[in-house]
């Protein structure tokens, strides 16, 4: 199945701004980002703070809904998901 | 000059807000949380659109360090406060904007007072902490709250509306701190804008507001996106509101 990746702000600095993805059945945003995080150098180290923990600037929506509310890293991805990858801004 | 007719000064924008239109900016009371580089960005816009009163807080006084992009304050303001400071400014552009200047810190305890009576929250806080309790006061007092944050060329901007739209806790449930804390002028002039925009949308009826979407702005590239948002009933802070009534209140 096929997901659309977009990645925001910090993260276009390691990676491409927006890709499409073959995914087998079964992935989650965990598998996805293994996947991306093996494609990209410096993604890991961006987005991870240890192994499985992401760091807390990292959001991930799943077709607009932040994987927070869903399962997390466990979240399961369906055909033609847009997962978008956010770092907020902060400042003022 | 002083005095002219306000048709006069508004003649080139009533075609696009109409006369009610500006007639509604003139009747509006909105909040500006935060007198740094968004709040500035915001006030003067608003102030020169013909918003009629301005609620300003900020407890900060102006640093030399704050004048590459808070640009309501002058080299001469250095040492004063930034509240007070801001009004001079937008009185100067505009004298018929009554200004509130408050020079005080906005927490749990206060961010009530600072709140209410007003149509409308305008971010301009440097951190989410304080967001969220301008998120949470908005969606108890039902007042829609425009966020808008900046950090080194990146920003992004969302219209809230209590009830309709996800609330910032739906988009980011957790605070995101930064180890380095970047700032040019320039994004700031960006985001406070487009916050600006939505407030005259929103207060004027005009166009569509960034309501279920985010807008990400990216300066480095020239790039601006806005993507669909989706609320949480699980959210910490808006999860439990109805719908119906308030699309009533807010005739979405």
């Amino acid at each position: 199945m096929k997901v659309s990746v977009k990645a925001f702000a910090t993260f276009r600095e390691v990676m491409d701004m927006q890709l499409a993805l073959d995914v087998l059945e079964g992935s989650t945003i965990r598998t996805l980002l293994a996947e991306l995080t093996g494609r990209y150098n410096g993604l890991n180290e961006l987005m991870f703070a240890s192994p499985g923990t992401l760091r807390d600037f990292v959001n991930i929506l799943k077709n607009g809904r932040n994987i927070h509310f869903l399962a997390g890293l466990d979240t399961p991805l369906d055909d033609g998901d847009l997962i978008t990858l956010f770092p907020p801004a902060a400042g003022g | 000059m002083v005095g002219q007719p306000k048709n006069e000064r508004f003649l080139r924008q009533i075609p696009l807000i109409g006369e009610d239109g500006q007639e509604k900016l003139a009747n509006a009371r909105v909040l500006i949380a935060g007198a740094g580089g968004l709040g500035s960005a915001i006030a003067t816009y608003l102030a020169a659109v013909g918003v009629g009163y301005i609620r300003i807080v900020d407890e900060d006084t102006v640093e030399d360090s704050n004048l590459n992009r808070q640009i309501l304050y002058h080299e001469q303001d250095i040492g004063t406060c930034k509240v007070e400071a801001a009004k001079k400014t937008i009185r100067a552009l505009n004298h018929d904007v009554e200004v509130d200047a408050i020079c005080r810190h906005i927490d749990e305890m206060t961010v009530r007072e600072f709140v209410r009576g007003t149509d409308l929250i305008l971010d301009g806080m440097d951190n989410f902490a304080a967001r969220y309790i301008l998120n949470r006061a908005g969606i108890d007092e039902k007042i829609p709250f425009i966020h808008g944050a900046v950090n080194g060329f990146y920003g992004q901007v969302t219209t809230i509306i209590p009830g309709i739209t996800p609330c910032l806790r739906c988009i980011v449930p957790n605070p995101p701190t930064w180890k380095r804390s970047l700032i040019i002028g320039v994004t700031c002039g960006v985001i406070g804008s487009i916050e600006a925009a939505e407030a005259i949308k929103y207060l004027t009826g005009t166009g569509e507001i960034l309501k279920n979407r985010l807008l990400l702005w990216d300066g480095l590239r020239g790039d601006a996106e806005s993507i669909q948002i989706v609320s949480s009933k699980d959210c910490i802070d808006c999860g439990c509101l109805t719908n119906e009534q308030d699309i009533r209140r807010f005739r979405l």
